[in-house]
Formats: C-alpha cells, structure tokens, sequence
C-alpha cells in the first residue's frame, strides 16, 4: 500500500474524529455568548463609572471649584455650622463624603475611601496650577493656548493599519489552532499509547506514515476550525459595519489579498511544524496526569505571544523573522510594518518548511523507539539519546 | 514439500544484558496453524516483534516468500496481526474502528464494511455494530480485536495470545474461528501459553523457554516420542503431599488436579516395577492408573531435560 494512500486513511480518520462541525458551533456559539457577556458586562461598568458620586462641600468653597467638581461629583452644599453634625452622621449611617478647606490644601472624611478619589485629586492639581498660574499674570488666553493639545495628522500611504489588524487575526488563530492541536496530539498519540493502540498501528504502518498523517489530519482539523472562525468573524464584522453605518469599504481595506496570501501560507507552515514539535513531545509521554513533560506543550503558545511582544522594527524582531520556531507570525507581522524584500520572505518560508520536515522525521524516531519502551516514560536522558540517535 | 512461506534462521535478541531470544529457528508452509508455546516472558512476543519488524533482530535472517514481495516482510494487506497488548479506539463505534484498522492495511474501506458485517453477524455482535467500544463487555471487545486483526483477509495472520483473558466458552469458539479462518486458506502463527488449547488446533508447534527452543516440528512427532513415557494419575485417601512426591526417583513433575488427585510425570529412565515399589510407601493412595501425557507434561519434562 502506498505511502500517499496511507498517509491520507490515516489524515483523514484523524481529522473526522476530531472536527465536527455541530462542536465547532457550539464552541462558536459560547464564544459569542461569553463576548456578549463581556460587551454587557463592561458597558455596565463603564456606566457604573460615569455615575457621579455624591459629595458634600461646605458654602466657604471657591465656585470655580465647584464647578470643576461637579464634572465627576453630585454636589450638595452645607452651611459651617452644619459640618461636626455632618461628620456624626457619616460616622451613624457609614455613609457620605465631606469636603474641606485646610490652610494648606483640601480635606476629605468619609466612613470609608471613597470612589472617584483619583478624579478628586486630579481636579485639584489641575485647580490649583491653574490657580497659580493666574496668580503668576498669566491671561485666560495664554492659559487656553498652554493647554491645548498638539495636533498630530497621519497619513499611511501604504496602508499598514488595515493590514496590522491581519497580523493580530492570523496570530490569534495561529494560538487558537496551537490550543486545539495541543489536545488533540494529546489524544491522538498519547491516548492512543494508552489505550494500546499503537503496537497494532505500526505492524500496518511505518511510524513515518503514522506520524506524518497525525500530523497533517490535525492540521487540517486546526485549519478548519480557523476557516471556521475566519468566515464567522467576517460575518461578524459585516454586521457589526452595518450597525454603526460604516462602510464596507472599510472591511476590503483590512482583507487585503497579497497579505492574505503570506499570512496563509506562513500560518499553514507554522502550525504543520508545531504539530510535528507537539507530535514529538506527545509521543514520549506515557501519562499525560503525571508526567513533566506535558508543559513543553506549552512552548509553541510561548513562541507564538513573543512575536507579539517583540517590535517587528527592532533588531530581535528581525531575528525572530527568520527564526523558524517564530518566523510563522513574526515574518508576515514585519512584512506589513517594516520593508522586507521578497528574497527574506522566500528565504524565511524554506527555513520553515525545512524545521518542519526536521521535525516530522524526528517526531517518528521518537515515537519508534518510545513505543518500545513499553510501560514507563523515558527519562530526559534517554530523550535526549533519542535525539541524538535521531 | 511445499515452499516455506516464512523461514526463521538463527535469530537472536538481547535487552541490555538479557538475551530475550537465542538462536531461534522455525519455517513456515501454507496453510499451517503453527503454534509459539511457552510460559509468560519465554521470547514469544519477542519473536513476533521481530517477524513483523517492529523491533530488529540483533542477528539472524528472516525470509518471507508471500505474493512478490519474495524474501522481504510482505504487504501490509497480507499480515494480519493480533498483539498481546489489546487496544482500539474506545470512543468510536465498531464499525467505523473495524473498516478504519482494515483500510490502513491496504483493504477497500467498502468491502471491509460489507466483511466486518458478516464477521459481527457471526459473533453475534452486529447489533451493536454502531456502538462505542467502551460499552461492550471485554468478551465482546476481544472479539473485535481478533475481527480488526484479520477483516482484511490476510495470507498470513500472527495472533499473540488469542485466547488470553477468556471464559472457556469463548475460548471454544475462538478455536472455531480459527480453524475457519485458517480454511479459508490464511497460514497462522499463534503464541499461546495455554497449551491445552492450542493442542486442539496447532499442526506445528514450537516450545519455548528462557528465549530457547526446547520443540520444533508436528504436533503429532511430539506425541509419538514421548507415548512410552511413564506418566501416571493417582487418588489418594487424604491429602497429598507435593514434596514426599518429589522425593520418588525418576520423578520429573508432580501436577495436582485437586486436594486428592495429582498426575506424576516420570524420565525416560524409570521403570514401572520400581515406581510402584516406591509407590506402595504411600499408604493412603486409592488408585493408579495410566495416562497420556499431554503438552503440558511434554513441557515440563523438556524444561527439566534441558537444565
């Protein structure tokens, strides 16, 4: 039987045993609701925010002040007389803020800190420099130009915002396929070393074949929850453009085609090659509850969020371009912020597609000689003889 | 004779400083049931690793001569293979776990569902032929496991302890299937350390102990060497007592059927007035009477032979 023939029973029961599309909806379906929860949640928030909090000043205070107060605060004047029976009652009831001068500056007594106190203290600098410098001759107007802002105007010939957003998508689901392969490798090959499934796999098939359709079957699986998300995404924007009236202009701007091209074919390479990496990892542990080794699953997400962090205009951000372990978001990321000639992206993608046969031929050694050592994990020392052998 | 379709020449095997498999030999004809015979860490498993190339030989040839491929291991369409450590996919129904194992080796996923029907039909399982693996009772999994090993119809099947784990009754119809496999025209090399049911199919056998050959060739040899050995089966009144048994000289294996019956195995040195003589001390014996010994007592008298 041939290697193709193979290699695509093998993909293709992979990928029909772990994408299902009635899952993916529901997935789809919570992350909506969890967003519209977000949605309200903040926006309740925000209003709970813009409440003004009630504040008690007494009648001696500046006007100007009060009227810089009532910006954030829900003014309510009391007379001197009134303020030891003002404190008595905050401490009876636990409640109320009292306002005051002192010689020195400004008082607050409440039962407890009250909300808003940061507006409170900003309000004040900002009464009291201007206080000062009125008192130093400066005139309303000079006051006015002092504090306007500067303005600044942009202008983006090539267009690179719209495109920035591509490279925050992709690498969002770059880390969403990495979080659903992370599992899925888990089930495929150590679930399957657990159930003992694998020493009637290999007398049909090379552990090559084995773990090259692992590898491609759920790769196709993280694609299509991608396409998935991309198309519910794009739906998601149309309508959300709708809403606010803005023009669908504005969606072509963000899918710009060649960018789409690079960040496709970059994303598609970097997830066959941290599958192949978590293929690896997967097939030297015995028992995903006790073992060690299951953090360096983790390692591809570290990767992938670095590139994020790292300036693609800095020096490191040029390394990680070419670096195959964070080339797969770091190069399309400075391809659309930086000048990157064709040759770099070419010569970046090889390097990749090299790592990632690397890895599948050391993923299948691995699995071959670890499934050898039936009934207990190898040790880091025997991994890294594996390796060596490899 | 026919053309061996599998010749072992020489093989060994080490773990580290244990030699797992020294210097085995065997050959193979179409059509054999041919049975690995030996107690639990023999070399058995060993060996079918390395027919089937999942571990290599530390030296030795193995030639295959099955369809074209003459000389080297064949197709995977023509090997079916039953490991000792059972397993299948728990979480996915039978069906889709029966034709998914039989496509990868190579079978037409359509015919391998029209063929894993008739197969559930005959165990009587095709009811639950839509069922997840994790529902059905380890019984019922294990023939399964044997359905997934062989649907594709291979020339040459290898069952590593096919009965291990089974009620008697299903141990019964195992060696049913076999036998009908087996006459469909599939050559099958079992190991097995059960070795009253093997004798019920096996027409070759290959005993092995410590990685060492101790018997290889016909069932029917084996038995005809060793029909004159003295073997007898005793009854006594009261409990017997293994040790004073062994202490009989000539003795080679004391096997206790119950509490008051037990079976002795003598060498090929002793002769019955002398064992009887020996035998009147025990006052409490009932009977004796004669018996033919059977693999197990050919076993143990080998073993006890060889050290």
């Amino acid at each position: 039987m041939s290697y193709l023939r193979q290699l695509w029973t093998v993909s293709l029961w992979e990928y029909r045993r772990f994408f299902k599309i009635k899952n993916e909806l529901i997935g789809i379906a919570i992350m909506l609701v969890i967003s519209l929860g977000m949605y309200w949640g903040g926006s309740f928030l925000k209003s709970m925010k813009e409440d003004k909090v009630e504040l008690t000043i007494l009648e001696n205070i500046d006007t100007k002040l009060v009227s810089a107060l009532t910006s954030e605060f829900e003014i309510s004047e009391i007379s001197i007389a009134d303020k030891d029976n003002f404190i008595s009652r905050i401490k009876d009831q636990r409640e109320g803020i009292l306002f005051d001068i002192k010689a020195d500056g400004y008082q607050i007594i409440s039962w407890k800190e009250p909300a808003k106190l940061a507006n409170l203290r900003t309000i004040l600098n900002d009464y009291q420099r201007t206080n000062r410098m009125i008192n130093m001759g400066i005139s309303n107007e000079d006051l006015v130009n002092i504090y306007s802002p500067v303005l600044l105007e942009t202008t983006y010939l090539e267009g690179s915002i719209a495109k920035g957003k591509l490279v925050y998508f992709f690498a969002f689901l770059t880390i969403m396929a990495l979080f659903l392969s992370f599992s899925y490798q888990f089930v495929a090959i150590t679930g399957e070393k657990q159930l003992k499934i694998t020493e009637q796999i290999v007398s049909a098939i090379k552990p090559q074949t084995w773990m090259d359709g692992k590898i491609l079957g759920i790769t196709m699986t993280a694609l299509s929850s991608m396409a998935l998300y991309s198309i519910m995404s794009i739906l998601g924007g149309i309508i959300y453009f709708q809403i606010l009236k803005i023009p669908l202009a504005s969606i072509l701007d963000i899918l710009h085609l060649p960018s789409i091209f690079i960040f496709f074919i970059f994303t598609i390479m970097g997830i066959l090659m941290w599958n192949a990496l978590l293929a690896a990892i997967a097939s030297v542990i015995t028992d995903p509850n006790n073992s060690s080794k299951s953090s360096l699953m983790f390692v591809p997400i570290l990767f992938v969020t670095a590139t994020l962090i790292i300036p693609p205009h800095h020096r490191a951000g040029s390394f990680i371009a070419w670096f195959p372990l964070t080339s797969s978001t770091a190069m399309p990321m400075r391809w659309v912020v930086d000048v990157v000639s064709w040759w770099e992206l070419v010569g970046s993608f090889a390097l990749l597609v090299l790592t990632f046969i690397g890895l599948r031929i050391l993923a299948a050694k691995i699995f071959r000689i670890s499934i050898l050592i039936s009934g207990k994990e190898p040790s880091w020392r025997e991994i890294f003889k594996m390796i060596k052998e490899s | 004779m026919l053309e061996p379709i599998l010749k072992v020449d020489r093989i060994n095997k080490y773990y580290k400083s244990v030699q797992a498999v020294k210097d085995i030999s065997f050959t193979l004809e179409k059509g054999d049931i041919f049975a690995f015979l030996g107690p639990n860490g023999a070399g058995k498993t060993t060996t079918l690793r390395i027919l089937l190339d999942i571990i290599k030989a530390d030296s030795g040839q193995i030639e295959w001569n099955i369809s074209e491929r003459k000389g080297k291991l064949p197709n995977v369409n023509d090997i079916g293979y039953l490991p000792e450590e059972r397993g299948l996919y728990t979480d996915v129904p039978v069906i889709k776990s029966l034709v998914y194992l039989a496509s990868i080796r190579g079978a037409n996923p359509k015919v391998a569902r029209k063929s894993a029907y008739e197969w559930l039909e005959k165990l009587d399982l095709v009811d639950r032929a839509k069922e997840k693996l994790q529902v059905l009772s380890k019984g019922n999994q294990q023939k399964i496991q044997f359905v997934a090993s062989i649907l594709h119809k291979p020339k040459f099947a290898i069952l590593d302890e096919p009965f291990s784990g089974m009620d008697p009754i299903n141990q019964e119809k195992f060696i049913d299937y076999i036998k009908d496999l087996n006459a469909t025209g599939t050559t099958i090399l079992l190991s097995s350390h059960q070795m009253q049911l093997v004798e019920k199919i096996a027409n070759k056998i290959f005993l092995i102990n410590n990685g060492q050959e101790l018997y290889n060739g016909k069932l029917e040899d084996i038995y005809h060497q060793y029909k004159g050995q003295l073997s007898l089966e005793l009854k006594f009144k009261g409990q017997i007592n293994k040790e004073d048994l062994f202490s009989i000289p000539d003795i080679l294996n004391v096997d206790l059927l119950n509490s008051h019956t037990c079976r002795l195995l003598f060498s090929e040195s002793a002769e019955l007035p002398i064992v009887l003589h020996n035998l009147s001390k025990f006052a409490n014996i009932s009977s004796i009477n004669s018996y033919n010994m059977n693999l197990h007592d050919i076993f143990v008298k080998l073993i006890k032979e060889k050290r």
